[in-house]
């Protein structure tokens, strides 16, 4: 994740280091992914040109260009980001005024499109070159302080076009978010209100939603619904999502769902039940390192060498917030990357594969195994980190079965 | 009669609905600092200070006009507008040193207050805690119109320094000559610095910006500009109509016996022997109620700035709960300038010397943004200066940018 305060202004050269200008704005597509599409560059002779953002090779200390780059125009539906977001009026759908957007954070990773806004102070001490300094001072005191966003979801493109950053939050408009977008949302209200919200989607678009949802929230969810809709979910999403929702409920309900399946999915569930019978508990080590959001690279680095030594395996370092949740993860390498006064919350993975202590042991190695990761954390029902399941442990558990 | 009543009854009603905002913004300009200026420029040059009056009044209008005109035609304040136009880096700049500009303000008539409260022999303490706390009340508690109405009733309270002029019997015919003809000037060093301080005194940054965001939390539509307008002109002379009998006060008294003054705010003492017991009272009444204004105006410029510039719910019209930074900086600006002005540990007349140079530094800024402002068309449409209006605010601006950079000048190399 980049913030538009660190790129704006910063120096453009092509690849052979010819210079071009300086970045002055961005345009993105006025839509429910707000791709960025195009480069606004302050050229050596102070005039504006527009470079579609295919022909960016990578930002760095400096922005790089490929070597031929052709120039563009603004073309419909798109919006620029200084003219359009930035600095505006934050309104609700009363129209008061809730704040205003102090910065803006782009998402970098699978091409670029606009994250969320930052609307806390720390957006304008970014802009101020003071950010980090505060951050420092601040962690001297006790309470916690970050940055805090508001996500694209939440706003109205259709109103940015005229001129108003407006909060939408209303039922009807929530079909077209994403579902992890959704997941997010819903776990914030009451689970009667979230439910009246899933009957208005499409059944497909639901389970997906709530596929996205805790399991805590999930297990809430589906003591709400009848047994033929509980049904109907369970086929729709992931196997593994699955059993992970049937093995929360009791078990008289749980049969009484699985009866209801058709009988393909109710084989496969059947089967990955059978499997759950070792608790994952037995294979679970607190041999972890955990760090908070707004920890500095040299911190985290510090507590590697004072609190890992004595660790047989260190893969993953675990971000948790001031619940003792956990909000992100990253490896050695991502550390290593950065530089030395950067803050975690910029670089962790927000996107975490978890298991519980009712996920089966041969879930847990099939997820490793799909997302190339040699460790897994272990969470309960409040998205606490209980410990971590290595693969170590994993292979040695399933060799010892074969036997 | 009643004719004359049918054919503009329309007219005056929406006059009335508009009326308020640019007359309080001006008068607010005679605060306690005003006031004393005023005094103190007519008892050391009497009547041949009136001229400059005319000239002041004109400037105020025009400077007002503007901020009226944008306020109205974009439903913006001048906080905003910067912010939008100009990113957090200038807008937290001018922010910050409106903040310290303004709180020395607060503090000046802080200060008044104290000097008033020794002259009628009040408790200066308690007479501080309850003008925070009935201030705070009032902002809080109370909506826009409450507030108005008081403001409005503080206006009428200037009244005072004309019943205190007419009690020192000046010489009407010399006075109102001296108004429009320039008699008697001695075009000293002294006399230049004394019309600079009137201006100064009088066109303000606070002034500026209040005058904008008063007219926006009022919610005036554009199609009722026209009536704005024909109040800002109004209030701008009602503002130095008050002025002209605050300089005759002193210069029909202290100028005529040649009893010179050390500060503005003794004023309302030393015309005692003079004009008599009442006149003495009312004169220190008018400066209560200026430093009070003062007090209350310059510290809701503040809050309503910040608001604008960080995208705070700001009106006077919010319940407490959605506007607490509004209202919440509004009490903290009051009570830091009280304790500045109770334990004096910095000497105050430093900090008045330091506030009129920061002022000084941001007047230009500000006629830099309002003149931007009022000359572009995407916001202003076609309410944008026009051609010979832009000259007269030039030119206007380019007068109180240069008399502003002459007193921080002069004052720096203590000329």
């Amino acid at each position: 994740m980049i913030y538009f305060s660190e790129l704006k202004g910063k120096k453009v050269y092509t690849k052979d280091q010819v210079g071009v200008g300086t970045l002055e704005d961005l345009i993105f597509l006025a839509s429910e992914t707000p791709k960025i599409t195009k480069l606004i560059i302050r050229d050596l002779k102070e005039n504006k040109i527009i470079v579609p953002i295919e022909y960016l090779n990578k930002i760095n200390r400096n922005i790089t260009l490929e070597k031929d780059f052709n120039l563009s125009e603004l073309s419909e539906n798109e919006l620029y980001l200084v003219k359009n977001i930035l600095d505006k009026q934050i309104i609700d759908l009363k129209g008061n005024k809730i704040v205003r957007v102090n910065d803006i954070a782009i998402q970098d990773k699978d091409g670029f499109y606009i994250a969320g806004v930052d609307i806390s102070p720390f957006g304008i001490l970014r802009w101020l070159r003071l950010e980090k300094i505060t951050a420092k001072l601040l962690s001297f005191f006790p309470f916690a302080f970050s940055a805090e966003f508001l996500s694209w979801a939440d706003i109205h493109p259709l109103e940015l076009t005229r001129g108003q950053v407006k909060l939408k939050k209303e039922e009807k408009r929530l079909e077209k978010l994403f579902p992890e977008d959704l997941a997010d949302y819903l776990e914030k209200t009451n689970v009667t209100n979230a439910n009246k919200i899933l009957k208005i989607l499409d059944e497909k678009f639901a389970a997906d939603v709530i596929g996205n949802l805790n399991i805590n929230y999930q297990t809430s969810l589906f003591k709400q619904f009848n047994l033929d809709r509980c049904a109907k979910i369970i086929t729709l999403i992931d196997p593994d999502e699955a059993v992970d929702v049937l093995l929360a409920m009791s078990q008289k309900k749980r049969e009484q769902i699985i009866e209801l399946l058709p009988d393909l999915k109710k084989k496969e569930i059947k089967a990955l039940i059978r499997l759950s019978r070792t608790p994952i508990g037995e294979l679970l080590t607190t041999e972890y390192l955990a760090v908070q959001p707004k920890d500095t690279v040299s911190h985290v680095m510090s507590k590697i060498k004072n609190e890992t030594t004595e660790f047989s395996y260190f893969s993953a370092i675990y971000v948790l917030n001031e619940k003792n949740q956990l909000i992100g993860v990253f490896g050695p390498h991502d550390l290593l990357l950065q530089e030395q006064s950067g803050l975690v919350y910029k670089f962790m993975t927000q996107n975490i594969i978890v298991i519980h202590l009712t996920t089966p042991v041969e879930i847990a190695v099939k997820k490793m195994l799909k997302y190339k990761l040699s460790a897994l954390p272990v969470i309960d029902m409040e998205k606490q980190i209980l410990g971590i399941v290595t693969i170590d442990d994993v292979t040695e558990y399933l060799l010892e079965k074969i036997k | 009669m009643r004719q004359l009543w049918a054919k503009y009854k329309y007219r005056f009603l929406v006059f009335i609905s508009v009326f308020g905002p640019a007359t309080i913004a001006a008068i607010a300009d005679n605060d306690a600092a005003g006031v004393a200026t005023y005094s103190l420029a007519g008892a050391k040059f009497g009547y041949s200070i009136l001229f400059i009056l005319l000239f002041v009044t004109v400037l105020l209008a025009i400077t007002q006009e503007m901020g009226v005109r944008t306020a109205a035609i974009t439903g913006k304040g001048l906080g905003d507008l910067i912010r939008e136009r100009h990113g957090v880096r200038v807008a937290f700049l001018v922010f910050l040193l409106l903040l310290i500009a303004n709180m020395g303000s607060i503090i000046a008539n802080f200060s008044a207050l104290k000097t008033v409260a020794h002259m009628f022999n009040l408790p200066v303490i308690p007479l501080v805690i309850i003008v925070i706390v009935a201030a705070f009340l009032f902002i809080s508690k109370g909506d826009y119109k409450t507030n108005q109405r008081i403001f409005l009733f503080g206006t009428i309270l200037y009244l005072s320094y004309i019943i205190s002029a007419f009690k020192t019997f000046p010489d009407w015919g010399k006075a109102i000559t001296s108004l429009v003809t320039p008699v008697e000037i001695k075009l000293s060093k002294e006399f230049i610095f004394a019309s600079i301080a009137v201006l100064g005194t009088t066109i303000t940054p606070w002034g500026q910006f209040f005058v904008n965001s008063f007219v926006v939390d009022k919610k005036i539509q554009p199609e009722k500009l026209k009536y704005s307008q024909l109040e800002t002109y109004f209030g701008a002379f009602l503002t130095d109509f008050f002025s002209f009998f605050m300089i005759v006060a002193t210069a029909s008294t202290l100028f005529v016996h040649k009893i010179s003054l050390i500060s503005g705010e003794e004023a309302a003492l030393a015309i005692r022997p003079f004009a008599g017991e009442l006149a003495s009272i009312l004169f220190g009444l008018g400066l209560l109620n200026a430093a009070i204004m003062g007090i209350i105006i310059i510290s809701l410029t503040t809050s309503y700035a910040f608001s604008e510039f960080f995208g705070f719910s700001g009106s006077l019209d919010d319940p407490y709960e959605r506007g607490r930074f509004f209202y919440t900086l509004f009490l903290l600006q009051l009570i830091v300038a009280a304790l500045f002005v109770i334990f004096p540990f910095i000497s105050l007349f430093k900090i008045v010397f330091f506030t009129q140079s920061l002022n000084a530094v941001l007047l230009p800024i500000i006629f830099y943004f309002l003149l931007k402002i009022t000359n572009n068309k995407d916001l202003m449409g076609s309410y944008t200066n026009s051609k010979d209006r832009n000259y007269i605010v030039i030119a206007s601006s380019v007068i109180i940018i240069f008399a502003s950079i002459f007193v921080l000048i002069s004052s720096i190399f203590k000329l």
